[in-house]
């Protein structure tokens, strides 16, 4: 049974994974992630994390996605249908080889994992029967062994936050701005 | 130890307890985590973060906006002092000291390995002052963002496992792709940090994939771990996942064929954080490349070995055809990130047993270079500032007699670049190519000493046109006098020189005795 939900929930999300980069319209992207991250939330569950299990569905599922939708709401990104983009496969040699290269990576992945070994856990590791108590060992591991890890991910967030603002916020040039100088044209005035 | 066993082991122990919550185990757990030694270790980036915190504090008051560069040389100083502090105190005995639970390294190499990033992240701030002019308003993000690379880097250097690491590579990339796209009003900045960007978020998927495969292959993600696993490194899925592992940290370092991002990176990014890129970020790769040697199939070594000599062939020949300086040093950087795979090469060919030698030859290399392509860089933010046509080998013709200063000391680091001796550039090649000597790689070191002196001949190319060749006519000579970009370009001078003439203070037993 459990292995059956596992399965279940497995497929669900490298499907709904796929999905996410195969949907033409974004709002159906970010629905698809959805649908992947309660897969992965199904397989904490199952490995015995009810508390990681619970915070992904109200973290990611809940916070995370509204912010998603809000920003490609806000972009009022139009029509996907009517743009310009053509179908992959009509864009020349290019991307056809890029493709290919990438089944040949996937399918020797594949292979691989076919082959190898995994039902050869290393010993010791055996998850107890009801559950772990996961948020007080949560808070104990990530803050003596993950404690760098954990603080250098919010200095992380901190730097790219300031990256955006430097990015998107140009009102504050005090200098006029010139119209962007296109490529072509600073390469001839090299030359 | 893995995550998975440590939160089951002291959850089985919690169930033993009946499940009380037990205060005096949580702080002896504390204590065993934050010794002196994890204080240590943990130094020079925290006074890098709180240099990062004082500097946007300063961005909310217009009177304080002031003291930027002292906060950002305060920073920097005090990191240094605790990177001084792990170089000469650290007590070398037997087994390396971890700390955090086995996550961070403590010795003199990461030390030694921080000096020179922060090294690398001052000439590039250095350079940078006065620099930007439509961008001068954001200079406060601008340092913000420049002082926090380095701290990725300190965090790769030191990381024995592979999630420290990975936090670390992204706190390095993801500053520099901003900056890369600093100057937003220009289109090949844009162009610069678009493609770092997309390529490098490639490269860090590919990195996640292999670290997921080898994970599962051998169940840990601990450098020390990984050492003990024995055969589990050799099962084919482990494989995949180093390869893909190695893949993506060449492309950081931009070993061929992982390169073709370099030029037109280097080109369109500003000048100072195209310096930064050059040389911090590659030693940054190259600390985690040597730690993690031990991956690398003894069987690969020779692979690794003619990757070496492929990049350095791919870097000079690019170099031979280039008009423009910058774009030359573009690809010279390639070259002598191939010269470095050497060490690495080395290290796994001999299983491990010359990783000693390989890292020194490695940091002294690296510290070479910072401040020769740091100086030659810094040279050429300076001579942006009266137009770009300055930084072409043509717009660099009768320099010699219009600024003798300037073109002497592009003519060092150039010289140094090429490998002449008396100069940093020679040392640091000297020691890479005995490390791949002594690892018994005698025909790929001839291969790669043959391909340096081809790098001699652009680089003479512009001494040449420096010195012997008159200017053309009507071309205004460069003017503009920027104190910081000077200071820069003496301060890179010396330490070349000082490298060049008494390697001793680098290289003698203090390092690693």
């Amino acid at each position: 049974m459990v292995d059956l939900i596992f399965y279940a929930a497995a497929t669900l999300s490298v499907l709904a994974a796929l999905g996410v980069v195969l949907a033409r319209n974004p709002v159906h992207s970010v629905l698809w992630l959805l649908a992947s991250f309660v897969g992965i939330a199904t397989t904490y569950l199952l490995s015995g994390f009810q508390f990681l299990a619970a915070i992904q569905v109200l973290v990611y599922g809940g916070a995370i996605m509204v912010l998603f939708l809000f920003v490609v709401m806000l972009l009022n990104l139009g029509d996907p249908d009517a743009e310009h983009d053509a179908p992959v496969m009509q864009g020349g040699l290019t991307p056809r080889l890029g493709i290919g290269i990438g089944c040949i990576v996937a399918a020797l992945t594949l292979l691989t994992v076919a082959n190898a070994n995994l039902a050869q856990l290393p010993e010791g590791v055996v998850l107890p029967i009801g559950g772990l108590d996961p948020l007080k060992q949560m808070a104990l591991a990530m803050f003596t062994q993950w404690t760098l890890a954990f603080e250098g991910a919010s200095v992380l967030l901190l730097a790219t936050a300031v990256g955006v603002l430097v990015l998107a916020k140009r009102e504050r040039a005090s200098v006029a701005v010139s119209p962007p100088q296109t490529l072509t044209a600073a390469k001839e005035e090299a030359a | 130890m893995s995550l998975i066993t440590i939160v089951q082991e002291s959850a089985l122990q919690t169930t033993a307890q009946g499940g009380a919550f037990d205060p005096e185990s949580t702080q002896q757990l504390f204590a065993n985590t934050f010794t002196g030694d994890a204080a240590r270790a943990l130094a020079p980036m925290v006074s890098l973060t709180v240099g990062i915190l004082v500097l946007l504090v300063c961005e909310l008051f217009e009177g304080l906006k002031k003291i930027r560069p002292a906060v950002f040389l305060g920073a920097i100083l005090a990191s240094a002092w605790g990177c001084w502090g792990l170089w000469q105190h650290t007590p070398e005995i037997g087994a390396p000291v971890r700390v955090l639970g086995g996550t961070l390294l403590v010795s003199q190499q990461v030390g030694v390995w921080g000096m020179v990033f922060l090294a690398a992240t001052l000439v590039a701030w250095m350079q940078a002052r006065k620099y930007y002019r439509q961008e001068a308003p954001f200079l406060g993000e601008h340092d913000v963002l420049m002082l926090t690379a380095p701290i990725g880097m300190m965090m790769m250097a030191g990381a024995q496992d592979l999630i420290t690491f990975f936090i670390g590579l992204e706190l390095l990339s993801i500053p520099l792709y901003c900056l890369a796209a600093f100057r937003r009003v220009r289109n090949d900045s844009v162009e610069a940090g678009l493609k770092y960007f997309v390529l490098g978020a490639f490269g860090v998927a590919m990195f996640l994939y292999g670290a997921g495969l080898l994970y599962t292959a051998t169940g840990t993600m601990s450098l020390p771990e990984l050492r003990q696993v024995g055969e589990a490194l050799e099962s084919p899925l482990a494989r995949t996942g180093i390869a893909l592992m190695l893949g993506s940290l060449f492309f950081k370092a931009s070993i061929f064929p992982f390169h073709l991002w370099v030029p037109d990176v280097y080109q369109g990014s500003p000048t100072p954080v195209t310096s930064l890129m050059a040389t911090g970020t590659k030693a940054a790769a190259f600390a985690f490349l040597l730690e993690a040697a031990f991956l690398v199939p003894v069987s690969a070594a020779t692979l690794i070995g003619v990757l070496a000599v492929l990049t350095l062939a791919v870097g000079n020949f690019g170099a031979l055809m280039q008009k423009d300086l910058k774009r030359m040093l573009a690809w010279s950087g390639i070259a002598h990130a191939g010269t470095l795979l050497f060490t690495v090469a080395a290290s796994a060919a001999s299983d491990g047993l010359l990783s000693a030698e390989a890292t020194q030859a490695a940091v002294l290399y690296m510290a070479a270079y910072v401040f020769t392509a740091g100086g030659a860089f810094a040279l050429l933010s300076w001579l942006e500032a009266d137009g770009e046509h300055h930084t072409t080998i043509d717009g660099l013709r009768g320099l010699g007699q219009r600024r003798p200063g300037m073109a002497a000391g592009m003519t060092l680091f150039l010289l140094s670049l090429g490998g002449i001796p008396a100069t940093g550039g020679f040392i640091g090649k000297f020691f890479v190519f005995g490390a791949a000597v002594q690892a018994d790689m005698i025909a790929l070191s001839i291969a790669g000493i043959l391909l340096s002196v081809v790098a001699l001949g652009y680089y003479l190319r512009v001494v040449i046109a420096m010195w012997m060749q008159p200017a053309k006519d009507g071309q205004a000579p460069p003017m503009a006098e920027r104190p910081w970009a000077a200071a820069c370009v003496g301060f890179c001078a010396a330490m070349v020189v000082a490298i060049g003439v008494l390697p001793g203070f680098l290289s003698g037993s203090t390092l690693f005795p």
